[in-house]
C-alpha cells in the first residue's frame, strides 16, 4: 500500500519534471540545441563563447555546449546516447573516428542535407580543398563540417641550436638535414636529446605517406570502397621508423609516448625538435621558456616528387539523426552551424587556438589584414597543406576502426624501439593486423 | 547466536529494503544483464546491424593470444600489487602498534593515501616519475638509471604497480591494526614470560593469530588489483606501451570504449564477472570457517 503510493508520487514526480519540456515550444520558448565538443582549455572555452553569442543573437534556439570526455570516451557516450534515441545534436569527432562515422549511414545527416533542408545556402567549395577531400562524398558533398583543422610542422628550439652551432633562423627541411641537425645537439649536448614526435601513427605513418605521396590503402585510400587493404609496408616507411630506432640509441631522437605526450619534452627543453601537430602552437607559445622556431614536415629528398603537401588533421563537426528529432531542431543546428563557419568566428578561432582557418573566406581575411606576416611561422601548416603540391595520394584517407589500427601501428613502433622486434617485422605485423580489423569492420557493416 | 529482527509490518521491510535493492538492480544487474546479453550479438557501434552468434564472441576472446597474455599479465600484475600492498601494511602496522607516543599522527599519516581517488593517486605517480619533468626521475637519472616508462614497458609496469600498491597499503594497515589490537595481551605476555624474543613473538602467535585478517585482506587485494586499479593505469600508462601495462580490465574498456567492439568487450566483462565471483564465493566460504593455527 505504501509502496503503491511511493510509486504514484514518484510517477507524478517524472511527470511534473518532463512537462515543461512538453509545452516548453508551444509557449514560445528557445528549442535546446545540444552539442558535444571534445576539447579542453582555452579551445573549449571557445566553443562555449561562441555557443553563447548565438543564443544572444537569437531566440528561437539555445545551444547547449558540453564536454563529455576526450574525443573516444565522447563518442562512445554519444554512440549510447544514440542507442537510446536521444544523441547529441551535433558532435564533434577527431579524424581518425571519420571513417567509422561516414559508414554509420542512418546515424548521421551529411551536414550539406542540413543546410539545404533549413534553405541555407551552403557551398562545400567555402572550405578548404584539403577538408572537403577529408570529409566529403565523391559527389562534393560534405558529410561533416570542418572546423577544427590542422597539418603536422616541424618546432625546434632556436636557443639549442644556437648552442649546438647550428643555424638558429634556419629550419632542417628534410631527414637528412633534421638527423644532422639531431646528431650535432647531441655531440655538443645542446639538449639531451635531438627529436621527439608526438602522434606517432598521425606524424610518421599518415602524414609522412601524404608527404612522399604514397598510398596508405588501396581503393583510393580507402575512400572508394569498404575493401580497402593497407599498403603501407613500403622500404620508405621501414627506413623511416629505422632511422627513429637507431637515432634512439644516442638519443638523436626520444620516443616521448602516444598523443600528445611528447610535448612535455620539447617544451621543457629536453629535445630540440619535435614533430608535431600545428594546433600545438598556442601550447608552446605560452610554456616554452626559449625561442623556437617553425618548419613544415621534413621529406626524404631521394623520393620522386617530394615533397607533396601534408595532409588534413583536427576534427569535424556531425549532425546525428534520431526518431524523434524535428525540423525545427535541425534548423537550428544549421543556424548554429552556419554562426560556425562565419568569418569572424572562423577567424577568431584560428588565431587564438593556432588551429587552421577552415574556410577559404577566414584564410583570405587573415591574409588580408597580414596576420601571417606579424606572426611568423603561423603561415608554415597553410603552406604546407594548402598551397603544397598534390599528388593521388594526398587528398586524404578514409578507413573503419582507424583509431585502433593507429594503436596497433604504435604497439609495434614501440616494440621496434625497444628492441624486441625488428623494423620490417613492425611494419609488417601492424599491416597485417590493420588489415585484420579492416575485414572485421568490413563484416560489421555489410 | 544470531539475532533476527522481527517486524510487526509485513511490508515496511521491503519498503526499506528497496533503495538498496534499487541500486543493486540499477548499477549492477541491469547492466550485467546487458553486458551478458550483447556478449552473444555481433554489432556495430551504432547498433545498426545486429546479429545473434551464440558463443563466438567467446570462442574470438579466449582464441587470441593478446588476451591470454594479458590474463598472464594481470595475474602478474596483481600478485605484484598484493605483496607489495600487504607485506609493508604489515610491518607498518606491527611498528605503529608499539608506537607509545604521538601514535595518533602516525596513524592518521598511514592512512590518509587511501582517501585519495585513484585517478589522481595515478597522476601524482605520474608526475613523480615523468621522465622529462619528474622529481624522482631526476634522481634516477642522476643515479644512472635509464629511466624511461614512456618506452621501456618494465618500468612502466613497476610504476603502476607501485602507484596501484602504494594507495592500497593504507587500507591494509588499517585492518592488520586492528587485528593486532584484537590479539589478548595475555598471550604475549605469557610467551614473554617463558623468554620468547620479539620474532619468535611474532611469527608463533602474532602472525597465526592475524591469520583470518590476512586473508581476508589477501582476497580484497587480489580483487582491488584486478578491478580498482583501472584509474591508476588509464592515468599513468594508458596501458602502454606496447600493451605492458594492459591488464584484463583495461582491455574490456579499450576494446569498448576505443575500439567500440561491443561484442568483445562484453565476453571480456563476462569472464572477469565470472572470476570475482568466483574470488568471492572462495572469500565467503573460507572467511566463515575462520583460519585459524
Amino acid at each position: 500500500m505504501n509502496m503503491r503510493r511511493a510509486f504514484l508520487a514518484a510517477a507524478a514526480g517524472l511527470c511534473v519534471a518532463s512537462a515543461p519540456v512538453v509545452f516548453a515550444q508551444t509557449r514560445g520558448q528557445p528549442i535546446e540545441i545540444q552539442f558535444w565538443m571534445g576539447l579542453t582549455g582555452l579551445a573549449g572555452e571557445l566553443l562555449t563563447k561562441y555557443g553563447e553569442e548565438f543564443n544572444k543573437s537569437q531566440n528561437e534556439y539555445r545551444v547547449v555546449v558540453s564536454f563529455k570526455g576526450q574525443y573516444p570516451e565522447q563518442r562512445a557516450a554519444a554512440i549510447a546516447a544514440y542507442r537510446a534515441g536521444n544523441p547529441p545534436h551535433i558532435m564533434q569527432m577527431f579524424d581518425a573516428g571519420s571513417g567509422d562515422m561516414m559508414s554509420a549511414k542512418g546515424a548521421i545527416v551529411p551536414v550539406s542535407d542540413v543546410f539545404k533542408r533549413a534553405g541555407l545556402q551552403f557551398d562545400p567549395a567555402d572550405f578548404i580543398a584539403p577538408a572537403r577531400g577529408y570529409y566529403g562524398l565523391p559527389n562534393g558533398e560534405l558529410l561533416s563540417m570542418p572546423f577544427n583543422v590542422s597539418t603536422a610542422v616541424l618546432f625546434y628550439n632556436k636557443d639549442a641550436f644556437r648552442r649546438a652551432g647550428l643555424d638558429p633562423e634556419k629550419a632542417p627541411r628534410t631527414w637528412p638535414e633534421v638527423i644532422e641537425a639531431a646528431r650535432q645537439i647531441r655531440r655538443t649536448n645542446a639538449a639531451a636529446c635531438g627529436f621527439t614526435t608526438t602522434w606517432l601513427a598521425w606524424i610518421m605513418l599518415e602524414q609522412f605517406s601524404s608527404r612522399h605521396n604514397l598510398p596508405i590503402g588501396t581503393q583510393n585510400n580507402g575512400r572508394a570502397g569498404l575493401s580497402a587493404e593497407l599498403v603501407f609496408d613500403t622500404p620508405l616507411q621501414r627506413r623511416m621508423v629505422q632511422t627513429l630506432v637507431d637515432l634512439q640509441a644516442d638519443k638523436s631522437f626520444d620516443y616521448g609516448g602516444r598523443s600528445n605526450d611528447a610535448a612535455a619534452k620539447f617544451i621543457s627543453g629536453e629535445c630540440a625538435m619535435m614533430t608535431q601537430s600545428s594546433g600545438g602552437h598556442g601550447a608552446i607559445a605560452r610554456d616554452a621558456k626559449f625561442a623556437f622556431g617553425v618548419g613544415p614536415l621534413p621529406y626524404w629528398p631521394d623520393v620522386a616528387g617530394a615533397p607533396f603537401a601534408t595532409t588534413i588533421g583536427g576534427a569535424s563537426l556531425w549532425v546525428f539523426a534520431a526518431p524523434n528529432r524535428t525540423p525545427a531542431e535541425y534548423r537550428g543546428v544549421a543556424l548554429f552551424l552556419n554562426h560556425l563557419r562565419s568569418t569572424p568566428v572562423m577567424v577568431d578561432w584560428a588565431k587564438q587556438t593556432g588551429f587552421l582557418p577552415a574556410t577559404n573566406a577566414a584564410f583570405r581575411a587573415m591574409r588580408d589584414e597580414g596576420f601571417f606576416q606579424k606572426n611568423p611561422g603561423r603561415d608554415v601548416p597553410i603552406l604546407s597543406l594548402i598551397e603544397g603540391k598534390q599528388g593521388d595520394h594526398t587528398q586524404g584517407y578514409r578507413f573503419g576502426r582507424w583509431t585502433e589500427i593507429r594503436d596497433v601501428y604504435h604497439e609495434e613502433v614501440e616494440r621496434a624501439l625497444q628492441g624486441r622486434q625488428p623494423v620490417a617485422a613492425a611494419i609488417q605485423n601492424a599491416q597485417r593486423r590493420g588489415n585484420e580489423l579492416l575485414r572485421a569492420f568490413e563484416r560489421s557493416v555489410n | 547466536m544470531q539475532r533476527r529482527v522481527v517486524f510487526p509490518n509485513r511490508v515496511l521491510p521491503y519498503v526499506l529494503l528497496a533503495p538498496q535493492l534499487a541500486v543493486t538492480v540499477v548499477f549492477f544487474l541491469w547492466p550485467a544483464g546487458q553486458a551478458m546479453f550483447m556478449s552473444l550479438l555481433q554489432q556495430d557501434p551504432f547498433g545498426l546491424r545486429v546479429t545473434f552468434v551464440g558463443l563466438a564472441n567467446f570462442r574470438a576472446v579466449l582464441a587470441d593470444p593478446d588476451y591470454v597474455a594479458a590474463f598472464w599479465r594481470t595475474v602478474y600484475f596483481s600478485l605484484a600489487v598484493t605483496a607489495l600492498a600487504m607485506v609493508p601494511a604489515l610491518v607498518l602496522a606491527v611498528m605503529a602498534d608499539r608506537v607509545l607516543r604521538a601514535a595518533a599522527f602516525y596513524k592518521t599519516a598511514l592512512i590518509v593515501p587511501y582517501a585519495i581517488a585513484p585517478a589522481v593517486a595515478g597522476v601524482l605517480w605520474l608526475f613523480m616519475f615523468n621522465p622529462a619533468i619528474g622529481s624522482l626521475a631526476w634522481v634516477l637519472k642522476q643515479l644512472g638509471v635509464a629511466w624511461n616508462p614512456v618506452l621501456d614497458g618494465t618500468h612502466a609496469m613497476l610504476l603502476v604497480i607501485l602507484a596501484a600498491a602504494w594507495k592500497q597499503v593504507a587500507y591494509n594497515f588499517v585492518f592488520f591494526l586492528a587485528g593486532l589490537q584484537a590479539i589478548p595481551r595475555t598471550l604475549l605476555e605469557a610467551a614473554a614470560i617463558d623468554g620468547a624474543g620479539e620474532m619468535r613473538k611474532f611469527w608463533t602467535i602474532v602472525f597465526p593469530l592475524l591469520s583470518p585478517t590476512t586473508f581476508f585482506l589477501l582476497v580484497v587485494n587480489v580483487v582491488y588489483a584486478f578491478f580498482d586499479t583501472f584509474g591508476v593505469i588509464h592515468a599513468v600508462t594508458g596501458g602502454g606501451p606496447a600493451k605492458a601495462t594492459e591488464i584484463l580490465v583495461y582491455k574490456v574498456y579499450y576494446d569498448g570504449v576505443h575500439a567500440l567492439n561491443l561484442g568483445s568487450s562484453s565476453a571480456q566483462s563476462v569472464i572477469l564477472m565470472a572470476i570475482v565471483i568466483a574470488l568471492t564465493m572462495i572469500q565467503f566460504r573460507y572467511i566463515e570457517r575462520r583460519v585459524h593455527y
